[in-house]
């Protein structure tokens, strides 16, 4: 399978997901337009997936262990 | 009252109160009236708030002359991103027509804030419907139409902060307070030709304001000069208990430091690649006045996804933050019709990639600080472009280069101020981004910068 190929299977499989849960609401147009966001979600998850990183690099985000004052 | 106040720098109004040659009240009338009277001219206002901004000023007015003087913004008239929670029956809208009715029964910390700065609320102001997040692509994206630019009013004024943009650039408040998660308030300071500044990831509490995306919002100020942006600054600024991403970081402004500072400049090579000529010329006569204030060097940055990274981070939280109206279909009553379904693509964003994006976003930081350590600012053009024309499309509403997307992928501050006119009479503007918590640097270059032009000086022929 080309990488060509190989993102369009992937924009398909995605697709049939929101097709799925809102197809009901969408037109062909809008569902063209929702075929084109995707295909810009595929190939951003590429290029993040295309850059390695090792197990210690964590999110960067935030997390505190809770506990309600006093 | 003297019509040279409506352009008057913050700085310089509040000279005139604590010197009681200017009346708060009399300076709410004023700019109240202009809000009212060309407000809708610029698709600028959503709510002029009238009763609040009088009760506020008769107060400041009576406290300065019982000598309880509370600092340069006491008495001052601002207006509120429309995306800033208010009480006392003041609808909160968030540009969309789902929630134009829609009031909350508290006050935004920032609101409170300014209050407590003495500060007087004379409008929420307009935005782009949701901040911007649902994808729009075209200036006709709220309910309360386009944001109309002052300088040239078939041009756009946003976004998403649109009304914060031109309400300053026409004189209608000597400040606002606007939202950036991803250009929002550099872009309408750009394009309306007045400072914006994006503190700090951290900086400035979130709490009562719209989510659109947790870890990218910021608040901050438009005013006309750097110099207000740090005034604005002071007060807006702390740990809030209510959103615990605040740091415990006191900020204090200095001032626009002193004069004869030597900055080290650093300019991202290629930075005005895919520019339009007239930004790419001003920028280098920017370049030109910042070699008078300190060096210039070239700099480079590691290859990464820095837009991909961003916006992935963007379209997955955003689809959670709005996921009740996403889901209930209540996008269809959005205005610009792309915001009706571009949303429902974001299902596709799996779990695993928004993490990567959240990992890939430390190593970013860690890189462009690396880059950043031996510099005051960054410097790069606001935007590529002037302002977009009404009727247009808006190609890069949630595009960009890493000139454009580091900053807020990596939550550093900027500050845009204008740097000339480009196509059609509209502004350009000068970018400098500095290290986390370094506003008071950034600032410092930007008014150092505008101490050395007179572009933040000038005003639109029909304001």
């Amino acid at each position: 399978m080309t990488e060509a190929e190989a993102v369009r299977a992937e924009v398909e499989t995605l697709l049939a997901l929101v097709r799925e849960r809102y197809g009901s609401r969408l037109d062909a147009e809008q569902l063209a337009g929702v075929r084109t966001s995707i295909e810009g979600i595929v190939q951003a998850s590429r290029a993040l997936r295309a850059v390695r990183l090792g197990n210690a690099d964590e999110p960067a985000q935030p997390f505190g262990a809770y506990r309600a004052d006093p | 009252m003297a019509e040279d106040v409506v352009f008057a720098p913050v700085r310089v109004l509040a000279e005139g109160i604590r010197a009681r040659r200017l009346s708060p009240v009399a300076l709410a009338e004023t700019f109240l009236d202009r809000l009212e009277r060309l407000g809708p001219r610029y698709n600028a206002v959503v709510t002029v708030t009238r009763a609040r901004a009088l009760e506020q000023a008769r107060r400041a007015e009576a406290e300065i002359a019982a000598g309880r003087y509370r600092g340069p913004l006491h008495g001052i008239p601002y207006g509120a991103k429309d995306l800033l929670a208010t009480s006392g029956g003041i609808p909160t809208t968030w540009g969309a027509a789902p929630f134009r009715d829609r009031v909350f029964d508290f006050d935004a910390t920032v609101i409170l804030k300014l209050e407590a700065a003495g500060a007087v609320l004379c409008a929420k102001l307009a935005m782009v419907e949701l901040a911007g997040g649902m994808g729009y692509r075209q200036p006709n994206a709220a309910f309360t139409g386009p944001g109309v630019n002052p300088w040239n009013r078939e041009a756009w004024s946003g976004g998403s902060s649109s009304g914060s943009g031109s309400a300053v650039a026409a004189g209608l408040v000597p400040f606002a307070v606007g939202s950036e998660t991803w250009g929002s308030i550099l872009s309408p300071a750009g394009n309306c030709g007045v400072s914006g500044l994006r503190p700090t990831y951290g900086r400035v509490s979130r709490h009562g304001a719209m989510a659109l995306c947790w870890t990218l919002d910021k608040l901050g100020p438009l005013a006309l000069t750097a110099d207000d942006c740090g005034l604005v600054l002071e007060a807006i600024a702390g740990r809030d208990p209510a959103d615990p991403t605040t740091m415990d970081r006191l900020y204090r402004y200095p001032g626009a430091g002193p004069a004869g500072r030597r900055f080290r400049f650093g300019v991202l090579r290629g930075v005005t690649d895919g520019c339009e000529d007239a930004v790419r010329e001003n920028f280098a006569r920017s370049l030109e006045v910042l070699k008078g204030l300190g060096t210039v060097d070239e700099v480079t940055l590691p290859d990464l996804p820095y837009d991909d990274i961003t916006r992935t981070i963007l379209f997955a939280e955003a689809a959670s933050a709005f996921e009740d109206l996403i889901e209930s279909g209540g996008i269809a009553g959005l205005t610009a019709p792309e915001d009706r379904y571009t949303a429902y693509a974001r299902d596709a964003i799996l779990a695993k990639d928004y993490l990567k994006a959240l990992r890939l976003r430390g190593v970013m930081a860690r890189e462009v600080d690396r880059v950043l350590a031996p510099l005051d600012a960054l410097v790069a053009p606001g935007r590529s472009t002037v302002a977009a024309m009404l009727g247009g499309e808006v190609r890069s509403a949630i595009r960009g280069t890493a000139r454009d997307v580091m900053g807020n992928g990596a939550g550093l501050p900027a500050v845009a101020v204008p740097n000339g006119f480009g196509a059609r009479g509209l502004p350009t503007s000068l970018q400098f981004m500095g290290r986390a918590w370094e506003e008071n640097t950034v600032l410092a270059a930007a008014a150092a910068y505008q101490s050395a032009t007179d572009w933040h000086a000038r005003r639109p022929a029909e304001v």
